[in-house]
């Protein structure tokens, strides 16, 4: 008898009816909640990727302004003493390999470390020039003739300090 | 041939001494064991094709001598008369001068499988290629074990162990 009571005329409980109402109320309103959430979150995404992105690129600015005053490359496995195109334009120029050994060599520096090693010759003729190898631990092998007139005495450059010690051992 | 003979002499003594030394770090069995190459370079009928080959023979037979020593029951049985790692550097008169004594020291200490190649590489300057042809061994292994073995070098100096 109860339960006749409170059915409605189409067949449907109250109970039900309420229940299915109060659901897509609430569904609707934590729809619209998400909605606004999700708005929200982009926007401080927004704002927080551009400030990563604009700190990325300053750093990249200067580390690569460093990189060119110090005359460091960007790439390979020992950064110190890559050389980028900035010092190469100057007193750098890559050469071919002599394959030169130690006992023709007029300084050698060994960095086990750092995993290469460097040999360099004083260069016969009117202009001061220095020849140098450099050998790394991948296996690679690089040469270089510096000029000494055109390295600055203060150099911070690996190679251009390495030609500068070559001169300086034959005096 | 005895004029053939004192000039291969003279010419890898000193190489072949100092990779013996940094195998058997004390000067006596350095000295045995570089000469046992050359007895064998004498005695056995090889076809040397040039003197790369000739070399890479050489230091190869030193180095295996060595390791035949340091394996044998006799040797284990015995307490080497070890130079210390401060002398060590003193007995490798390297053809060019060394600045870093410490590293040298360092790299001395390391396991055989480490200190070879590194040695070779860096101190008697071979190529990662002919590494590999001497120690028979594949060229990527070299170079894992350049790797690794300045890896430990660093511990070496940081930690003081090997």
């Amino acid at each position: 008898m109860g339960i006749q009571e409170v059915q409605s005329q189409n067949g449907t409980s109250a109970y039900q009816k309420k229940k299915k109402t109060g659901r897509a109320e609430g569904f609707q309103e934590s729809l619209l909640q998400n909605l606004k959430n999700r708005d929200q979150e982009k926007q401080s995404n927004t704002a927080a990727e551009t400030e990563a992105k604009q700190a990325v690129i300053g750093t990249q600015i200067s580390a690569k302004a460093k990189a060119e005053k110090v005359g460091m490359g960007r790439i390979g496995a020992v950064p110190d003493i890559r050389v980028n195109a900035a010092a190469t334009q100057e007193a750098l120029q890559a050469v071919e390999v002599r394959h030169m050994s130690y006992e023709d060599s007029d300084h050698v520096r060994i960095a086990v470390m750092e995993g290469y090693t460097l040999k360099g010759k004083r260069e016969e003729g009117a202009d001061a020039r220095v020849y140098v190898e450099a050998k790394y631990e991948d296996g690679r092998m690089e040469a270089y003739q510096v000029e000494m007139a055109k390295v600055p005495e203060q150099t911070e450059h690996r190679i251009e300090q390495f030609a500068l010690e070559t001169m300086k051992e034959g005096v | 041939m005895e004029q053939e003979w004192s000039y291969l002499v003279e010419e890898y003594r000193a190489m072949l001494y100092r990779i013996a030394f940094s195998n058997m770090k004390n000067r006596a069995d350095a000295e045995d064991a570089v000469q046992e190459a050359f007895l064998r370079y004498m005695k056995d009928e090889k076809p040397i094709q040039n003197k790369e080959h000739e070399k890479a023979w050489l230091i190869r037979t030193t180095i295996h001598i060595c390791l035949d020593i340091l394996k044998s029951g006799w040797y284990q049985r015995t307490v080497p008369w070890n130079e210390s790692f401060e002398n060590a550097t003193k007995n490798i008169y390297l053809p060019y001068q060394v600045r870093d004594d410490e590293t040298l020291e360092a790299v001395l200490q390391l396991p055989v499988h480490y200190r070879n190649p590194i040695y070779l590489f860096y101190y008697e300057d071979y190529s990662i290629h002919e590494i590999a042809g001497i120690l028979n061994e594949k060229e990527g292994t070299i170079k894992t074990r350049l790797r690794r073995g300045r890896e430990e070098v660093k511990k070496i100096l940081t930690e003081g162990r090997p």
